[in-house]
């Protein structure tokens, strides 16, 4: 993803759970009984991850679509 | 009509095969078959099999909702079919529209919808330019299937191609035999460049013998080059056979197989069990049919539980069926679960439109063949997971043509494959491409 922030750069973003910092690691997903794993920002404390609505409504959405059956 | 004891049965309409009038028919189930009984005033009782075995026909439906086209070429007057142009009584919007670019052909097979034709008969720019602007009108900008005839005999057919992408069809598909595809790799390009975007290629089988029976020629190379020129050109390509008992439906996984390894060049595969339209000296008999869970049934047989029948589902009703898949590294398939599907009732136009994303989704050809690794994309690993879903994808489907002998009304109100007629009516495919058993058309000119 082109605006995907560097490791090195600070991240804008803390955890809304518990506050804790982000960081980018692979993630499981799960639709329709595939499962997959996407490098996204997870909290390093409590593992929340953070999806933007970009991507909801992007290419997560894209993904969805090309797991359902006509 | 007599009816069976211990039958059950529901009722719908059909034609009389010698006369093509309207009569009523019932579709009776005995046991694991089921079939459409009728009875003409003149001509007598006709009793075809249309379903035999598992998956049974009571839970083969797929619930609709209809919705008739948005614009209408002719009025509800005698009734169906007697009407198609799309009427209002019609149940669905256009899947696809197909346009017949030519009647002129380089085989003479025993089994054609197509007619003979010269290239003088074939109609220009401008004309195919008013068909699509009519499906425009009736359907928006659906899935388009150029046939013919042998489309490829045409050498402007980039032009036509061009136009359809133009007016903002994003789906073109050619219905060819590959002869020319296999031999002309440049013209390839020019349909490619023209934005051609899927080959549906009759393919028979793997065995030279099968093409023999039905093309009268042997074709089974020509087939295989034409597949490795539209991989090499980016065009995904769907193999289309039309299954003849005792012809190639042994065969069956060994297309399935020949597919897998050719994918994903070869996007799916999609089964059309023979039909019978034309001059018919005998009526066909049941044993020279395959009915839809028929073929199910033997895709998972021959290949050996790869494919599972559960996998497979109901599409347009009782016309059809369709799988999808994940083809995994080590050669299995991971079928791709449909909950979406056949509990509740469905709006007709927005299946017609999941319809039309699936098949340009799925059929198309990748620009995506190669698939990039997470190591050589680290950061974006969404992009290459669409791009892995997309090129891994591989489709199973098959549909059913009605003829004469098995045509249930219910189901041609249904229908969402539609060809433009020459004087730019949409027509449903079964309907067009009718005829009685002494050869006339329901709606073709010229027979």
């Amino acid at each position: 993803m082109s605006n995907t922030p560097k490791q090195t750069e600070k991240l804008p973003w803390k955890c809304g759970k518990c506050g804790g910092e982000l960081e980018r690691g692979l993630v499981k997903a799960s639709y329709l009984g595939n499962d997959f794993e996407v490098q996204e920002l997870k909290c390093l404390n409590c593992g929340l991850v953070l999806i933007t609505e970009e991507l909801a409504l992007g290419k997560m959405f894209e993904v969805e679509q090309s797991l359902e059956d006509k | 009509m007599k009816v069976r004891e211990g039958s059950l049965t529901s009722t719908t309409e059909s034609l009389c095969p010698e006369c093509l009038r309207k009569i009523p028919a019932q579709r009776e189930v005995q046991g694991e078959n089921v079939y459409l009984v009728k009875r003409c005033p003149e001509h007598g009782e006709y009793r075809t099999l249309i379903w035999h075995g598992s998956p049974q026909w009571a839970s083969w439906v797929r619930p609709t909702i209809p919705t008739p086209p948005k614009e209408c070429f002719t009025q509800v007057d005698k009734g169906c079919p007697f009407d198609c142009g799309l009427c209002a009584d019609h149940y669905k919007t256009t899947c696809t529209a197909l346009l017949e670019v030519t009647q002129r052909c380089n085989l003479n097979c025993r089994f054609c919808f197509a007619n003979a034709g010269t290239e003088l008969d074939e109609p220009s720019l401008k004309v195919i330019e008013g068909w699509y602007k009519n499906v425009l009108a009736a359907s928006g900008p659906v899935n388009i299937q150029l046939s013919g005839g042998e489309p490829t005999l045409r050498d402007d057919l980039p032009e036509i191609i061009e136009m359809g992408r133009r007016l903002g069809f994003n789906f073109i598909q050619i219905n060819t035999n590959g002869l020319r595809l296999a031999e002309d790799s440049p013209y390839l390009s020019r349909l490619k460049i023209a934005g051609l975007s899927s080959v549906f290629l009759q393919f028979d089988g793997t065995e030279d013998q099968i093409y023999q029976a039905i093309r009268g020629r042997q074709l089974y190379d020509l087939k295989v080059k034409a597949i490795e020129n539209c991989a090499e050109h980016g065009i995904g390509v769907v193999l289309v056979p039309t299954l003849i008992p005792g012809i190639n439906t042994d065969n069956i996984g060994g297309i399935i197989k020949f597919a897998l390894k050719n994918h994903p060049a070869v996007r799916g595969v999609h089964f059309q069990p023979v039909s019978y339209f034309g001059r018919i000296p005998q009526e066909p008999l049941d044993e020279d049919r395959i009915t839809l869970p028929e073929v199910i049934q033997a895709i998972e047989k021959q290949t050996e539980g790869l494919i599972k029948a559960e996998n497979l589902k109901p599409h347009n009703g009782r016309c059809s069926f369709s799988g999808s898949f994940t083809r995994r590294a080590d050669g299995s398939l991971k079928p791709i679960l449909n909950n979406s599907c056949c509990e509740r009732p469905e709006r007709a136009d927005e299946l017609a439109r999941k319809t039309r994303t699936f098949v340009a989704r799925q059929w198309s050809g990748p620009e995506l063949f190669k698939v990039q690794t997470v190591k050589d994309n680290p950061g974006d690993s969404w992009d290459n997971l669409i791009q892995q879903l997309k090129t891994y994808a591989f489709s199973l489907s098959g549909m059913a043509f009605q003829d004469v002998w098995n045509l249930d009304l219910e189901r041609l109100k249904n229908c969402c494959i539609h060809v433009v007629s020459p004087e730019g009516k949409l027509i449903p495919f079964c309907a067009y491409n009718l005829t009685a058993k002494n050869g006339r058309s329901l709606y073709r000119k010229g027979r």
